[in-house]
């Protein structure tokens, strides 16, 4: 029982007996730590420092010392070094790559060989604040907390904003049918769907509005989230609302999923192959099923289910998200199993590729670079894997197989919640929640491998953040209408101009 | 049908003890406690080892008995808020928004009103109401007046405190059954008051025996809107508890032991805890021991692995965890100059044993580094005054009528209280 013991000692310090950890001796021929380059530099913010960080480690005799351990930490400003251990090269010098954390001003950073002269090295760079007004908040529409906004959809000027427990609400943000505006958002309806059987209310989660391929524009898919156990069970069903008269959406459809391995089935984020009336939809432990639904809608859907399918197999499948690439294929974002892409025809799914591709972290939402060679995941949570605050940056061959090229890290959060690429692919948004660093984040894709974070919105809460983006152009002006959590500030619709950022 | 039960509560306050013919002699008490503690536990989460030293239990008591103690008044405020804002490190505890830490109360901690009314000779049946802001009627007693420091898992499972509340309340002989509305909102900080608008969205009823002379065995249940969504929006609980409940004095020295059951289920989920506790003292020495299994939900962890969202964005969990912990205190008395001033030093130890009971993805060897808890805690008791009280009783359900009293006594359950 070390902690006794050890208590016992700390109590022989009352009477005069030193008590502490024991320190390791030096490496005996190393005896010096000393800066070669790297301190003073300035950037931006959550960016990068463009030249790395280096110290020497030398012996008496000042000659270089190969494979000492050298522990860099960021010690101030929440900024991240490339490795937290880094020996020592032939040279003695050991660097590393220093991306600078969300606060502005000093930021530190320290390079320590317990025993050694001159340790820790001290570095520090000025991290300057993203310049006011780059990306413009042009409305904030507080949303009753019970619980909050949990996503939007914005097609034809309007703004769909699902808001748990008090519904969907429909806003007018450019339509023209009642005049609004995203920096003055009109509300036309709000409906509040059915308790599905296995929720305890409403919790409306997520839609999509479904223009046919005849020019209809009838049905709202929406998406129920119930009590689940990540990893292993879900609730949650499917609502389809009538909206032919978008100031009284009418309920007219609706789809409980059974239980799989005598586990409850929630749905979650879904996709629609609107050309051919398809409706993908993730369905957590339940994997993803399809939907045909064209025609008219009503009542149970049981018998327009086309397939379904658990990427990962039992046990290993908890579904996100799902997007249809430019290929066709449909690719998966698993919180457990990883990145898929799945074969599609006429909504039947088979796995082509991918999946057990990421083990550090669990995975969150998902979208296809538009040339359809590059994909981006973000990462969520924690539990017994790593924090999520990376995006997963995946290139797809020619058969659109996804293979691992980079993690961004998103500094100063824990879970990067939703991603969304731009339909001419330059430049991306993120959500990110829990954190200083929680907000939006906009970053350009001039090279779609190597996102580079062009601006960044803070909204930041130790429990809160931004839950979910999306981007629309109205009126020649691109906006990102996000949904902020209740901390900080209340949940809300949070509605962005980005023209002047973005590429 | 709500509404008309508030009223006839605070109807049935004020009309209770006007039958009484005359008023007999006031008393008003005070008192103050804390416990300055040092407390070590290894490993914390993300491993390693960790030691604070924190002030626990502040409080300060105001006491007040009125019309032959027919009416009683008592108020607690609880200064955790300012000596543990980060909480006090526990291993297992959980619940408003903490992990690991217990949660500081709140400064009001504890405002009730009681009045009482015979309704038979010598109290064999009588009738209480007691309206303010403190204890639920369900569960076990709360652990701050119990003989461990640390307070078990299941202290969200097995108590319902800090609402506004009203209780009503029937004794016959030996048996007290109560009835109550309140508020389903917990607080998320030591500022939160109880949203008078929620106030009767959640009701519990508790039936207590006192088959014998000391032996308390009680049974209750509880519907609890939305506990930790204020707004509403949470997933509701229904909560059971039972519990028996043994203290005996003699020239020997004291006795108490305490045994517990309760379960929690909301929505799909469901948390059990059984409990079992002894403490004796002879002469100026004490020891307890406390076993515990409870299990308790686990939640996606913030940056300050401690701490969890509330109010939370969805009512999903990574799993269940099954706390087993056995723990042991010793302590002496080292001046006991009742009413005035009393100093108690103790140790106490404890070793918890985490497992997980379902899938979920929390993985506690990987969040702790071990599946074993060690934590150690040195410090001393002190008390100045009105010592603390039973807390989670009021009115009749106090005690059993008076014929049965002589048999039964019922002062405060810890062992380190006069």
């Amino acid at each position: 029982m070390p902690v006794v013991a050890r208590s016992l000692l700390c109590l022989l310090l009352v009477l005069g007996v030193a008590c502490g950890d024991e320190t390791a001796p030096p490496d005996n021929a190393a005896t010096t730590i000393a800066e070669v380059d790297g301190s003073g530099q300035a950037a931006t913010v959550g960016t990068a420092l463009a030249a790395p960080l280096r110290v020497v480690v030398r012996d008496a005799q000042s000659d270089p010392v190969a494979g000492v351990d050298v522990v860099w930490t960021a010690s101030l400003g929440g900024g991240s070094v490339s490795a937290g251990v880094q020996p020592t090269g032939a040279d003695g010098i050991s660097s590393v790559n220093f991306t600078l954390g969300p606060l502005a001003g000093q930021q530190q950073v320290t390079a320590a060989v317990v025993g050694l002269d001159g340790s820790p090295v001290a570095f520090t760079a000025t991290a300057s604040p993203v310049a006011a007004g780059d990306i413009a908040l042009v409305k904030e529409v507080p949303i009753p907390p019970h619980y909050g906004i949990h996503d939007t959809f914005v097609r034809d000027g309007l703004a769909f904003v699902f808001a748990w427990d008090e519904g969907v609400y429909i806003f007018d943000v450019g339509n023209g049918m009642s005049g609004g505006s995203p920096s003055n958002p009109v509300q036309v309806s709000k409906t509040v769907t059915a308790v599905g059987a296995n929720s305890p209310s409403p919790s409306v989660h997520n839609g999509w509005w479904f223009h046919a391929p005849g020019g209809e524009k009838r049905y709202l898919f929406v998406g129920e989230e119930g009590p689940g156990l990540v990893g292993t069970s879900s609730t949650g069903d499917l609502h389809v609302l009538d909206v032919s008269n978008l100031a009284a959406p009418l309920e007219v459809a609706t789809y409980h999923h059974p239980d799989v391995d005598a586990e409850t089935v929630g749905i979650h984020n879904f996709w629609m192959d609107e050309p051919n009336q398809i409706l993908y939809a993730a369905y957590y432990n339940g994997g993803v099923v399809s939907f045909d639904v064209s025609g008219t809608l009503s009542g149970d859907l049981s018998s327009r289910v086309i397939d379904e399918i658990r990427p990962g197999g039992a046990g290993n499948t908890f579904v996100w998200g799902v997007m249809l690439g430019p290929d066709g294929d449909l690719y998966v974002s698993d919180m457990l199993s990883g990145f898929w892409q799945l074969g599609t025809a006429g909504g039947a799914m088979s796995p082509l590729a991918g999946g057990n591709n990421v083990t550090d972290r669990f995975g969150s939402d998902l979208w296809i670079h538009p040339d359809g060679a590059v994909a981006y995941t973000g990462t969520w949570g924690g539990g017994s894997r790593m924090t999520g605050n990376q995006i997963k940056v995946w290139s797809l061959d020619g058969s659109g197989a996804p293979t691992l090229s980079s993690s961004v890290t998103v500094a100063g959060v824990s879970t990067v919640s939703d991603v969304e690429v731009s339909s001419d692919g330059s430049w991306m948004l993120v959500t990110s929640e829990y954190g200083d660093g929680a907000g939006l984040h906009l970053y350009d894709l001039a090279n779609p491998l190597a996102p580079v974070l062009i601006d960044h919105y803070p909204v930041a809460s130790p429990s809160g953040g931004l839950h979910t983006g999306t981007t629309a152009t109205i009126a020649g002006r691109t906006y990102v209408f996000a949904a902020r959590d209740p901390a900080p500030g209340g949940p809300a619709l949070m509605i962005f101009d980005v023209t002047d950022v973005i590429p | 049908m709500r509404g008309a039960l508030r009223l006839g509560l605070v109807a049935g306050l004020v009309a209770a003890p006007a039958g009484l013919a005359a008023q007999t002699e006031d008393e008003v008490t005070i008192g103050f406690h804390a416990v300055p503690a040092l407390i070590q536990v290894d490993p914390v989460p993300g491993g390693g080892e960790l030691s604070e030293l924190r002030i626990l239990h502040p409080v300060a008591m105001l006491g007040a008995t009125s019309l032959d103690g027919y009416l009683t008044a008592m108020a607690m405020l609880n200064f955790e808020g300012a000596t543990i804002p980060d909480g006090e490190l526990s291993p297992g505890s959980w619940g408003e928004g903490f992990v690991d830490r217990r949660h500081p109360h709140t400064y009001a901690h504890e405002f009730m009103v009681s009045a009482w009314q015979p309704l038979r000779a010598e109290g064999a049946v009588a009738l209480s109401f007691s309206l303010g802001k403190g204890f639920v009627p369900f569960g076990s007693d709360d652990p701050m007046t119990r003989p461990i420091l640390r307070y078990p898992v299941n202290h969200h499972l097995s108590q319902i405190l800090e609402r506004a509340v009203g209780i009503a309340a029937l004794r016959i002989g030996p048996a007290v059954l109560e009835g109550s509305l309140f508020n389903g909102d917990e607080p998320a900080s030591p500022e939160d008051w109880p949203r008078v608008k929620r106030f009767g969205d959640s009701w519990s009823g508790r039936l207590t025996l006192w088959p014998a002379a000391g032996v308390e065995v009680q049974g209750s249940y509880a519907r609890v809107a939305s506990p930790e969504h204020r707004e509403g929006a949470g997933l509701d609980s229904r909560k059971w508890s039972a519990s028996a409940r043994l203290e005996r004095s003699s020239d020997a020295g004291q006795l108490y032991a305490m045994a517990e059951w309760a379960r929690t289920s909301e929505g799909a989920f469901d948390f059990s805890t059984v409990l079992a506790e002894a403490a004796a003292r002879r002469g100026s020495f004490g020891a307890a021991y406390r076993f515990e299994r409870t299990e308790r939900p686990e939640e996606q962890r913030l940056a300050d692995p401690f701490r969890s969202a509330r109010p939370h964005h969805d009512n999903s969990t990574l799993g269940t965890t099954r706390w087993t912990i056995h723990s042991v205190s010793l302590s002496l008395t080292a001046v006991d100059d009742w009413p005035l001033l009393g100093i108690e030093p103790f140790v106490e130890g404890s070793l918890a044993q985490v497992t997980s009971v379902d899938a979920g993805v929390f993985d506690p060897v990987a969040f702790y580094g071990d599946d074993q808890i060690w934590s150690l805690t040195l410090g001393v008791r002190l008390a100045w005054g009105q010592r603390l009280h039973r807390m989670g009783r009021y009115g009749v359900a106090t005690g059993p009528s008076p014929s049965f009293e002589h048999d039964a006594p019922q002062r405060a359950p810890a062992m380190h209280q006069h």
